[in-house]
């Protein structure tokens, strides 16, 4: 009977384990076929046949896109934009998340009620406002252009109340009995107590950060001021598309966040799971 | 000199009355105890005093600054909590100068004074390590070390053995006891502990139904409770209670009992329906016939004495004390004798009335 049991057992998490492989396989074939299509001359490319490795691999595509486009000003582009999201948006949403959780102000269930709907509002529907705002403050083609109106991610203040409604109130009256003001109870309590979370929301943050096409692709047309998923749209010439070429920029595009995401990947899916309750 | 005076200080929380004008003295360099079971408001004038619940109405002074405006870190009093609310990230040492760097005491004095608080509490060797790193008695002493760096003028106490096992809650209280000994500081501690409430206190606040009770020594509260509740709620085992009826003048005064025993008492009442308090320690069994017969139910033995759980013949609990050797089996017939001296009457408000001889 148990050993019919522990067949039964093995049966099912053999089949789970073949489903879950041929998943990831399904998943990762993109990838892959992105990766190998970048290493392909482009008459090989354009074959009406699938090749899963490349007769001749060359790197001249990857050569192309560091040398002869503006790959390096759009890394440093993507870095400082997304470096400028990430801090603005975890620093603003800490405050406004311990406001939420820890003050006492009039307004303040209307303000959570306000930043819970606003999840209700998708960005693509702001997007024409934006522009026309960022617009007219002179901001289009602009570090500060790009990264203000990517700064709205209600979702990280409502991780932060989360994370700051559940510290024991004993710290708290501990520190208030230790004279401590709001700022140092913030710094010196809330924060240190919750490194975890900020780091694994930074991680996150950087990362949407990084991917983000549509704004940054409607508030810059110059092609210096490009962030690197905007800038890889560039690599065609008036003679057509290439897709290797493009392809070679775009695993470049996201390499640096492949790398990130292999050095912190325990975060990152932490960062995942505690958003994935709340993310619209 | 009076360290700390609430004056009819009130508390609701919305439609809820939890303290309802209360007014106290706490004399400087004394040990005051507020006990009281859970829900008699106890913690919550605690709070009150600390400035982590505010003041609905009346006033507080402490050291004689009105402070009930104050925050509390303007109130120069230290507590340490229950569950000792160490920052977890901290070492002991930042946990002990947090308070310090707060009101920018240069660096010298927050060594030192670290560093005194240390060799007082015995902990000099564990300044380095973080509040997971320590056991529940080291955590305990922490939390009073980081007290004792503010150099108060006060420290207040919320329940801050309830964490710890029996045999090292002893151990602390003794330690406490100590502490407050050397240092003569303004204690007021809050439990529902009466052995604690005894072994500690200079004067115990009972507390419940949001007021004050009785405020006395803990001998006081023990021999000549003010109302029926402290009588019930201070002693253990408990004070025994027998519905009974005053009758007789003067000296000459006698409680019948519900079973019809008489109990010749001195206590100047008028008469009338009382209810007879008396601890059972103050009832012995007697050979012979003597105040009551009672029927043994239960006898448990505890070495130097012995409790017998009886019943009157009206079926009246009572709780008895015989000696250590006590011969004495469920269901034997018992003479009690009754000390008359120890006798307690409570009027039907719950007032308490002591019998003459009774003194603490």
């Amino acid at each position: 009977m148990k050993s019919q049991t522990a067949k039964t057992l093995n049966l099912a998490g053999a089949a789970i384990t073949i489903l879950t492989v041929l998943i990831a396989v399904l998943w990762a074939f993109p990838i892959y076929w992105g990766i190998v299509s970048s290493i392909k001359f482009e008459d090989e490319v354009v074959r009406p046949y699938v090749e899963l490795w490349p007769e001749n691999p060359t790197v001249q595509h990857y050569w192309f896109a560091l040398t002869e486009t503006e790959i390096g000003s759009w890394y440093i582009n993507s870095i400082v934009t997304a470096l400028g999201v990430t801090v603005l948006t975890v620093s603003t949403s800490l405050f406004a998340g311990y406001a939420i959780s820890q003050l006492r102000f009039p307004g303040r269930t209307m303000l959570y009620w306000l930043i819970l709907a606003s999840f209700m509002v998708p960005t693509q529907t702001l997007i024409i406002s934006h522009f026309v705002l960022i617009a007219n403050m002179g901001l289009l083609n602009t570090w500060a252009g790009i990264i203000l109106p990517q700064l709205i991610h209600p979702v990280i203040i409502i991780v932060y109340k989360q994370f700051f409604d559940q510290v024991p109130k004993d710290f708290r009256e501990a520190a208030a009995m230790d004279n401590a003001s709001e700022f140092r109870i913030l710094f010196k309590i809330y924060i240190p107590m919750n490194w975890g979370v900020t780091t694994a929301l930074s991680i996150v943050t950087f990362i949407w950060a990084w991917n983000a096409f549509l704004w940054p692709f409607l508030a810059v047309t110059s092609t210096n001021m490009m962030t690197i998923t905007v800038g890889i749209t560039q690599v065609n010439d008036a003679f057509g598309v290439y897709y290797a070429r493009q392809l070679a920029s775009a695993v470049l595009a996201g390499f640096p966040v492949a790398v990130a995401y292999l050095l912190f990947q325990r975060k990152v899916t932490q960062a995942i799971t505690l958003s994935a309750g709340i993310k619209g | 000199m009076t360290e700390i005076s609430l004056n009819n200080v009130s508390k609701s929380f919305g439609a809820v009355n939890v303290i309802d004008e209360i007014s106290l003295d706490v004399h400087s360099g004394e040990f005051i105890v507020f006990l009281g079971p859970s829900g008699s408001g106890k913690s919550t004038l605690l709070r009150m005093i600390a400035g982590l619940e505010s003041i609905d109405d009346g006033t507080l002074t402490i050291g004689g600054q009105r402070c009930e405006h104050l925050s509390p870190g303007q109130r120069n009093v230290a507590m340490v909590f229950q569950n000792y609310a160490l920052y977890p990230h901290m070492s002991v040492r930042e946990n002990m100068e947090f308070g310090l760097k707060n009101i920018h005491i240069p660096n010298d004095e927050i060594d030192r004074r670290v560093q005194k608080a240390a060799r007082i509490l015995e902990m000099d060797t564990l300044l380095d390590r973080r509040p997971s790193e320590l056991s529940g008695g080291q955590r305990q002493r922490v939390a009073i070390g980081r007290a004792i760096v503010k150099e108060p003028a006060a420290f207040l106490f919320d329940e801050p053995l309830s964490n710890l096992d029996a045999a090292l809650r002893v151990r602390t209280r003794v330690e406490l006891a100590e502490l407050h000994q050397r240092m003569k500081s303004t204690m007021i501690y809050v439990t529902h502990d009466q052995t604690e409430a005894m072994t500690l206190a200079d004067r115990i606040v009972v507390l419940n139904d949001c007021k004050i009770q009785q405020i006395g020594s803990p001998m006081e509260v023990y021999l000549r409770p003010a109302t029926r509740f402290v009588a019930g709620f201070v002693g253990s085992p408990a004070m025994n209670f027998i519905k009974g009826e005053l009758s007789g003048s003067g000296a000459n005064q006698v409680v019948v009992l519900g079973d019809g025993s008489k109990v010749a008492i001195s206590i100047g009442l008028s008469s009338g329906r009382y209810e007879l308090g008396i601890r059972p320690e103050a009832v012995t069994v007697s050979k012979q016939p003597a105040d009551a017969v009672a029927s043994a139910a239960v006898v448990e033995h505890l070495g130097d004495r012995t409790l017998i759980y009886a019943k009157l013949k009206d079926g009246t609990a009572i709780t008895a004390q015989d000696g250590g050797q006590s011969r004495v089996i469920p269901g034997d017939e018992i003479h009690l004798a009754f000390d008359t001296t120890q006798i307690h009457l409570f009027d039907d408000g719950g007032n308490g009335y002591h019998a003459a001889n009774n003194s603490t």
